[in-house]
């Protein structure tokens, strides 16, 4: 099903989303469990600001250096065996999947999660066309039978609790009721075993390209992935441009950073590293590898003052931190990214006009720029955004002027004590008259301000 | 890095992603181990292509050649890295990587010394073009999409067993 | 010694008791506070919510009441990150701005980073009363890098039982701006802090940024929790 954005929305739905108590014990529950995991996994390991300088270098090179990176890597991948698409922008990076999938007579089409896959709206495109998509990542799994969007990059079902689930796959699939993780995660094995082998296509993401090599990189837990990539006879890769790493010399440290500030692991139990299709004398890969590698708005990114989201590895660190998402989940945010890097990238992707209000959806307070294993400036780049707000006038009328009068007043001494004087003589009014949501949230100014208190 | 610095570091990684771990030497003890370790009525998927797959093959008395229709595989594989006590599965030598994942068990065999001790001495020990296929294994598959709640299993094998020979 | 006392716009206007208590302490560790008459606001409403115009015309103010070359305390996290974090910025095209924005940014001390590290005063025996825990506040802890000093000042009051809070340094949902923009999660989160720190058993609250603890005493408020909110000022400085 498609997803329409509704990010102008973003205080509407979190209204909404404040409301809804299963979601909120969900978010606080997951979010308090990420932050033990997390901090256990790194914990024993030495020297992780290096590891972070090292990581974060390697992603500033690949930026700095992307046009030649991806040139490079679609020469690897072609002469590995795979045919490399470019597409400019979500419709054509769905038109190309789908007529590769078509022209091979593919039905039944089991998808690895995939971010991209969803920012490009695929899969209703695909069922338009008369495919039957099957998301087998257990989280997307669930989300697909719910007909709702992941809340969260790595873990799209993270705000429906186990009771919630458990009723799901009892309605949908007609099994007996239970809400034991463990049994219900059988019997998502047992219902896609049977569509990982009759598939037609697999369609992955993929964490990393690497450019000398031409080799996908999947970071995967559940084996869905692998099945995937590896089980049918045709696999569609689905992936941005930004996702470069120059060599698999650099992978390490992707893989020390990446499943430690996901997960908390160590390491993720796959490692996927796929090289062109099968070739002659191999026993494993699809017999055809198509790889779409989506623009989709990263090269204008690129040669601007946000530039630094695109150094994002899509661990979900930032949200797991944020005390906004925390609070409302992933769904309040309107479009594919939540949390901070989702406000960064959801506002350049799609435009400051339909998503302007998520650029004020932080109270900046940088927990996840301490997280961030790849330091972006989160923090810095949600204020560029506020400054892009002003300038292209999207910002409140009465913020503005409001604002206006702020810097004037900031400026001139006694404008400033004037402000002082009429805020603490007409505060109570302001109060009486209705002021709830900020006037009646603080305090009455003081008769005396320090400024007259002290010699 | 000791090799028995190493191999400890690989067996104890290992245990700790809730894989089984043994360390034999020779043959015999090799077989010894996978008789307490395969179910023998189960039906098991073993290449017989090394030298120890060759040597286990015909403990095994319900062989199957199509490992998505087996319970149990049972191979040889690449190598390891000790860091994080990963298998390095590889489609190098025309090797089916799938066969590690469609069974609900998978026991691999890797040899002493073909463990790494880290991941970046993997890597850059990777010369040239890399196989079709390289599948760095780490436990059992999991997932954690319900409520956070660790399950094993999901798509992949839910039991691991390795075997340091 | 002779210091720059920044009192703040917030503490100026809604709370300045704390601010007297900055000067109490100040005296007694020997500094002599100058509250220069003409400061007004660092800038950072504007500034954090994108109004760059605004915010340079106030941190070119606060350049020009803060000249010179003594130390600027002020009883703020926040305040102090954003003159020395975000001042630069403001100023990058101007050399001449610039070079004294970056100045101020190594002069500028928040209140306990001066009293632990310039006046030694958790070596001083001050006296506490009660229970007592504390919010770490975003700027002062992220930004700031200030984690240990508060805490350090408050185990060292003689006669008070510190307790520490579960997440001290999670967000109470201030954020300036963000309270009026997003009042509903900023309410939802400072419900949240008050439940952490009503969860310490603690009779007093007490941080380093105004703004949040007004944000902890509206949340008090409305919980009906009846937990003393004092800001780190007015604690040490009543145990003089």
């Amino acid at each position: 099903m498609s997803h329409e954005q509704t990010s102008l929305a973003f205080r509407e739905n979190t209204v909404r989303a404040l409301k809804d108590s299963p979601l909120r014990a969900a978010m606080r529950h997951a979010t308090d469990t990420f932050g033990t995991k997390r901090a256990d996994a790194f914990a024993p390991l030495a020297d992780l600001e290096a590891l972070r300088d090292r990581a974060s270098a390697i992603r500033d090179d690949v930026l700095a250096n992307l046009p030649m990176y991806v040139d490079r890597f679609v020469a690897s991948a072609t002469r590995a065996g795979a045919t490399v698409h470019r597409a400019k922008d979500a419709s054509e990076a769905r038109e190309i999947v789908a007529r590769v999938l078509s022209e091979r007579g593919a039905r039944l089409v089991v998808k690895g999660k995939s971010m991209v896959s969803e920012e490009v709206d695929l899969n209703s495109h695909l069922e338009a066309a008369g495919m039957e998509v099957v998301e087998t990542d257990l989280g997307e799994y669930i989300i697909q039978m719910e007909g709702e969007s992941p809340s969260h990059i790595i873990v799209p079902a993270i705000h429906k609790n186990r009771r919630q689930v458990g009723r799901l796959f009892a309605d949908r699939l007609g099994v007996p009721y239970t809400d034991d993780p463990q049994a219900l995660t059988k019997i998502a094995r047992k219902a896609l075993r049977e569509k990982f082998l009759s598939a037609d296509a697999g369609v992955s993401g993929a964490n990393f390209a690497v450019a000398d090599t031409g080799s996908l990189v999947l970071v995967t837990n559940e084996g869905n992935g692998r099945m995937v990539t590896t089980v049918p006879k045709l696999h569609v890769a689905i992936l941005s441009v930004e996702k470069m790493l120059p060599s698999l010399a650099d992978l390490p440290a992707f893989l020390r950073l990446l499943p430690r500030s996901a997960t908390g692991q160590t390491m993720t139990s796959y490692v996927s590293v796929i090289t062109g299709p099968r070739k002659a004398g191999d026993a494993t890969g699809a017999k055809e590898l198509h790889i779409v590698l989506l623009d989709n708005g990263r090269t204008e990114i690129l040669s601007g003052e946000s530039r630094d989201i695109l150094k994002c590895i899509r661990c979900g660190a930032c949200m797991n931190v944020c005390p906004v998402y925390r609070a409302v989940g992933g769904h309040p945010y309107g479009w594919t990214y939540p949390g901070p890097m989702g406000i960064v990238l959801t506002t350049l992707l799609t435009g400051m006009r339909k998503s302007h209000p998520l650029v004020d959806a932080s109270t900046l307070c940088g927990a996840c720029v301490e997280v961030c294993p790849v330091r972006v400036p989160l923090a810095d780049l949600i204020l560029g955004l506020r400054r892009r707000k002003v300038r292209e006038g999207f910002s409140d009328p009465r913020e503005r002027r409001g604002m206006e009068a702020f810097g004037k007043a900031a400026a001139k001494p006694a404008l400033f004590s004037l402000g002082q004087r009429l805020a603490g003589a007409f505060w109570p009014l302001v109060r009486a008259l209705g002021g709830k949501d900020v006037a009646g949230r603080m305090p009455v100014p003081a008769k005396t301000p320090l400024r007259r208190r002290l010699p | 890095m000791s090799e028995a610095e190493r191999e400890r570091l690989f067996l104890e990684n290992a245990a700790t992603t809730s894989a089984g771990t043994r360390s034999v030497s020779g043959t015999e003890a090799l077989l010894s181990a996978l008789g307490e370790i395969v179910a023998m009525d189960s039906p098991v998927y073993c290449p017989g292509v090394t030298e120890l797959e060759k040597a286990a093959a015909p403990l095994f008395p319900v062989r199957v050649d199509d490992y998505a229709a087996a319970a149990v595989t049972v191979e040889e594989v690449f190598g390891g890295i000790a860091e994080t006590g990963t298998l390095v599965c590889s489609s190098e030598g025309g090797r089916a990587v799938q066969a590690g994942l469609l069974p609900a068990h998978h026991v691999a065999i890797v040899r002493r010394g073909r463990i790494f001790d880290t991941l970046d001495d993997f890597f850059a020990a990777l010369s040239g073009a890399p196989p079709t296929n390289l599948t760095l294994v780490t436990g059992p598959s999991r997932t954690a999409d319900i409520e956070l709640t660790l399950a094993i299993g999901v798509h992949g094998p839910e039991r691991l067993d390795i075997i340091l020979f | 010694m002779k210091v720059l006392l920044f009192g703040t716009c917030l503490v100026d206007t809604f709370f300045p008791e704390a601010g007297e208590a900055t000067v109490r302490l100040l005296r007694r560790f020997g500094a002599e506070p100058v509250f220069p008459k003409g400061q007004t606001c660092c800038g950072q409403p504007a500034f954090n919510a994108g109004f760059e115009a605004q915010a340079r015309a106030a941190a070119k103010h606060f350049l020009w009441e803060f000249d010179g070359d003594d130390p600027i305390v002020t009883p703020s996290g926040s305040c102090a990150a954003m003159v020395k974090h975000h001042y630069p910025r403001l100023f990058r095209d101007d050399p001449s701005l610039l070079a004294k924005a970056v100045r101020a940014g190594e002069r500028i001390y928040e209140l306990t980073q001066f009293l632990v590290h310039v006046a030694k005063a958790h070596e001083a025996g001050l006296r506490g009363k009660g229970t007592i825990t504390y919010h770490a506040s975003c700027h002062l802890t992220r930004s700031l890098g200030v984690r240990e000093e508060p805490l350090t000042l408050l185990s060292s009051l003689k006669g008070a039982i510190f307790l520490p809070m579960p997440d001290a340094a999670r967000c109470c949902g201030f954020g300036g701006t963000f309270m009026a923009k997003l009042p509903e999660i900023s309410c939802a989160l400072a419900d949240e802090k008050a439940a952490s720190i009503e969860a310490t058993g603690a009779d007093t609250v007490t941080g380093c940024d105004s703004g949040c603890l007004m944000n902890i005493t509206d949340a008090m408020r409305r919980r009906g929790t009846r937990i003393r909110v004092a800001h780190i000022a007015q604690l040490l400085a009543e145990g003089l």
